[in-house]
């Protein structure tokens, strides 16, 4: 179930009916929440809906035994369990064929043809983001930052939540366990808040559909011209930032009229300054997961330059089972290692640390440029069409004159980013007064929701559901 | 937002002392009130728009409407079934004075429609066989048109914005409730097209508005004859004002039951009408300008040359043919005639159209009649590179079909 579909208007609107006015004590909110949230997902493949609840219930009880363990050797072997127990979860069914794949082409290099059969089991969908919120948990409670709670119900209500089930943000146990011992009401304010992220939200989902087509053009191996590459480029950066901020924003948005606050995910990321800005900006909760549960264990900044890059493979390796994925995470990886290198020689110390707006400009350029390059690993079938798009973008022999069509897809496109991230820095820095001005605020979002009525792309689901 | 949500004080809980159940009613009213605002809105817009399922598919409506009528007919049956060129090349009232001539007591009508790929196609075949068999009628005679390039992934992929719209308009109460219990997601969609948007899904509107900032076409590089155009113009206007003269109690809404899905015959106009049509002709072959950039449309538009066939719309037409088998004496399926003046298949698209013919030959036990290249039909009894003209091609084609089914008719029961 999508939020920009009709089916979760409706499902939202009993929700949100029996919610508010049925049941109002503490326990059967837990309990109504939960089967709501399994609705949710059995809706999309219900099959599945045992392993969500059975990976709940496995790190609720190994949290409560990481808990009662009196030596430290235990605990670590309660927390082994958890997070082969995860890992394995996501192993399984996210990475076998890729590893089996990798196995026989390794093996056909040395001229053995393997003939591996592949599993081809379906994806679930978020899985990747509830296992790593699971393992946070354990990982927590096993640190000590934070005690096993009672409560398996309240738990599993937290880790399945709808609003952020299938694409996010992951949270942390910390973050959301004490809201669901609440269960809060929200205040007027943050409902509003609520409608505004939604619809905002929502509004760059439909941009990000209609930036797919041109991407697509960039992408689906045809030969283009330089602009058209770039356009392609551009516009699926676009896509990718529409698509999965919007998510996000609809799931902050959602969670706020229920009353329970889910922290930002993405800060104007085509904003940034540099690749380390760029990290701190995109999908925050998976940058700082990262940081927290394998950077700093690897050993922070100690051996920086390596744990980093070992950070962003797996990073990569995160988002989907594919070389492209794992060339995109050594990418950056490779830029963020290079840009600390780089700040540490004196030479380029001035630049980097400059508040000169030339320089802030060049450097935006400079990290924008590198993000671009990323995206074409990122979305490119493969490494040698990702090449074949990186030579499209720089080679300028027979050039030919941009068309009309050309150069305004490309600047609809230019556009389009531009919008959507004007609207978010606008949303940041003057949504709380935007919405005390309710004669223009309301006004304003049925405007913005109907024109996300108005229009649509067949057959485009969120990117980040397959991860 | 996502300040003032991360800078939110997660553990405090400020409106515990506001009522859980007015909060959540003033919630609720903003998410009704908006919605309905919205919706509004986007009616008011298609409205203005004068854009509305029964305008796209009008006359496809229409037609189903007059089902009701041709199952109460008491002569036997005869439908021909499948695109424009269908439309425009069969003329069911001729059809019937031919074989009245022959005495054969029949009744045909011509259900070719523009717009409408195989996918749409097999469902409103459904809707035709459920009349059918809720009063227990059958036709004589079915022939389904297979236009190779209404199949193609091209016309398949320039379709997907209509699809769910389509669906909607021709789909019946049943097949929708189905596809809700079997994908709930999908069906709630299709629902809400339906009975909130008037059959406009937001892709319909999207495609019709983005269609400008699609990739523009190659346009032929032979230049117009402006003085061609010109007195072909004024021919038209005559033609027009022929026809007014000629039908002047004609009603468009009697377009499918009365005139049974066809247009004019020869035998109903005027001498002087007739010549006029034979001018226009022939200043319509002059034109090539006009053919040659009707064939780079189709070629852009359908894939006309090369043939690269959907698998979802060769299945969808397997399921076409097999439905009309469920109610019709006898099914032919033909290929009707091409401009082989301006259009050629490839070596490859040629292949290709050979293996799928096998494929629903084998699949529905029918051999398919290749029609597109009878020796009766010449280059310029078309009115584009697909279509053929209604006083020459139509009829020569119409008369063809009488000659290869009216010992078949003679001899039904």
């Amino acid at each position: 179930m999508l939020f920009n579909t009709p089916i979760f208007y409706f499902f939202f609107l009993i929700f949100i009916m029996f919610y508010g006015f049925v049941f109002l004590k503490h326990k059967p909110k837990i309990y109504f929440t939960l089967v709501s949230s399994l609705v949710f997902y059995g809706v999309w493949n219900y099959k599945f809906i045992p392993l969500l609840v059975g990976s709940a219930i496995a790190d609720y009880f190994i949290a409560q035994a990481i808990s009662n363990a009196t030596t430290q050797s235990r605990k670590k072997q309660f927390l082994t369990l958890s997070v082969l127990m995860n890992l394995g979860i996501l192993a399984l069914f996210k990475y076998a064929d890729f590893a089996l794949e990798s196995v026989a082409d390794f093996l056909l290099l040395f001229g053995y043809n393997a003939n591996v059969p592949t599993l081809s089991w379906v994806l679930p969908v978020g899985i990747s983001f509830y296992t790593f919120q699971s393992l946070s948990y354990t990982i927590d409670v096993y640190r000590g930052d934070m005690k096993a709670r009672k409560g398996l119900v309240e738990f599993t209500t937290a880790l399945a939540f709808f609003p952020q089930l299938v694409a996010g943000p992951i949270l942390r146990a910390r973050q959301i366990l004490p809201q669901f011992h609440k269960m809060p009401i929200p205040t007027w304010d943050m409902a509003k808040t609520g409608f505004l992220l939604i619809t905002i939200g929502l509004f760059k989902k439909t941009i990000a559909d209609l930036l797919a087509a041109p991407a697509m053009t960039a992408f689906d191996g045809t030969a283009v011209s330089l602009i058209e590459t770039w356009t392609g480029v551009l516009a699926f950066a676009g896509q990718i930032y529409g698509d999965f901020s919007g998510y996000s924003d609809m799931a902050i948005g959602i969670a706020l009229l229920l009353g329970f606050k889910i922290p930002l995910n993405f800060r104007l990321p085509y904003f940034a300054r540099s690749p380390v800005d760029f990290w701190r900006r995109w999908h925050i909760s998976l940058s700082t997961w990262l940081r927290d549960y394998l950077y700093i264990p690897l050993g922070g900044k100690n051996s920086r330059l390596r744990n980093i890059f070992i950070t962003m493979l797996i990073g990569g390796l995160w988002h989907g089972a594919a070389w492209t994925f794992v060339v995109w995470g050594a990418f950056h990886g490779f830029i963020i290692t290079a840009t600390h290198y780089l700040s540490q020689m004196p030479a380029l110390a001035g630049f980097v640390n400059s508040k000169s707006k030339i320089l802030t400009f060049i450097k935006w350029m400079i990290t924008f440029y590198l993000i671009l390059l990323g995206w074409v690993l990122f979305r490119a079938t493969s490494i040698d069409s990702a090449w074949e798009i990186f030579v499209n973008m720089h080679s300028l022999s027979g050039l030919p004159l941009p068309g009309l069509h050309a150069t305004t897809i490309f600047i609809l496109c230019v556009s389009a980013l531009l919008i959507m991230h004007l609207m978010d820095s606008f949303v940041i820095h003057k949504g709380e007064k935007f919405q005390n001005k309710k004669w223009i605020f309301w006004p304003v979002l049925v405007f913005i929701f109907s024109l996300c009525l108005l229009i649509g792309e067949p057959s485009n689901e969120f990117i980040y559901f397959q991860f | 937002m996502s300040s003032s949500t991360s800078n939110f004080n997660t553990e405090s809980n400020s409106s515990m002392s506001v009522s859980p159940r007015k909060i959540y009613f003033k919630i609720l009213l903003a998410f009704v009130i908006g919605t309905g605002c919205s919706m509004g809105l986007i009616r008011g817009f298609t409205y203005i728009m004068d854009a509305s399922g029964d305008n796209f598919l009008g006359r496809v409506l229409e037609s189903r409407a007059a089902l009701k009528k041709i199952v109460k007919e008491e002569h036997d049956l005869v439908m021909f079934f499948g695109s424009s060129m269908t439309g425009a090349g069969f003329a069911p009232r001729q059809f019937d004075q031919s074989m009245q001539e022959r005495n054969i007591d029949i009744k045909s009508f011509n259900y070719g429609f523009g717009g409408l790929n195989p996918f749409f196609q097999d469902i409103f075949s459904r809707r035709i066989r459920e009349e059918f068999q809720q009063n227990n009628r059958r036709l004589e005679l079915a022939i389904l048109e297979f236009n190779p390039f209404q199949t193609t992934i091209t016309r398949h992929k320039r379709a997907k914005s209509l699809e769910d719209s389509f669906e909607v308009l021709l789909a019946s109460n049943e097949e929708i409730k189905n596809i809700t219990l079997d994908d709930p997601t999908r069906g709630v969609r299709l629902l809400t097209i339906k009975h909130l948007r008037d059959g406009v899904s937001a892709e319909m509107i999207t495609g019709f508005l983005g269609s400008e900032f699609s990739i523009p076409r190659s346009r032929t590089e032979i230049p117009e004859d402006e003085e061609l155009e010109k007195k072909f113009n004024e021919i038209g206007e005559l033609l027009n004002e022929a026809f007014a003269k000629e039908y002047p109690n004609y009603v468009n809404s009697q377009w499918s039951y009365d005139w049974q899905g066809g247009g004019t015959i020869p035998q109903e106009r005027s001498d002087e009408t007739l010549k006029l049509f034979e001018e226009y002709y022939r200043l319509q072959n002059q034109n090539n300008h006009r053919y040659d950039d009707d064939r780079l449309s189709r070629i852009n538009s359908a894939d006309i040359i090369e043939l690269n066939f959907s698998e979802g719309l060769v299945e969808a037409y397997i399921r076409l043919i097999k439905n009309f088998q469920q109610f019709s004496n006898k099914v032919e399926v033909v290929l009707l005639p091409r401009n082989t003046k301006w259009i050629t298949n490839s070596p490859e698209g040629l292949k290709r159209l050979n293996a799928t013919i096998k494929r629903i030959e084998d699949a529905t036990g029918i051999t398919m009649k290749n029609h597109q290249d009878l020796s009766v039909m010449k280059p310029t009894m078309f009115r584009d590179t697909t279509h053929l003209n209604r006083y020459q091609g139509s009829v020569a084609y119409t008369n063809y079909i009488v000659e290869q089914y009216a010992d078949y008719l003679k001899n039904a029961d």
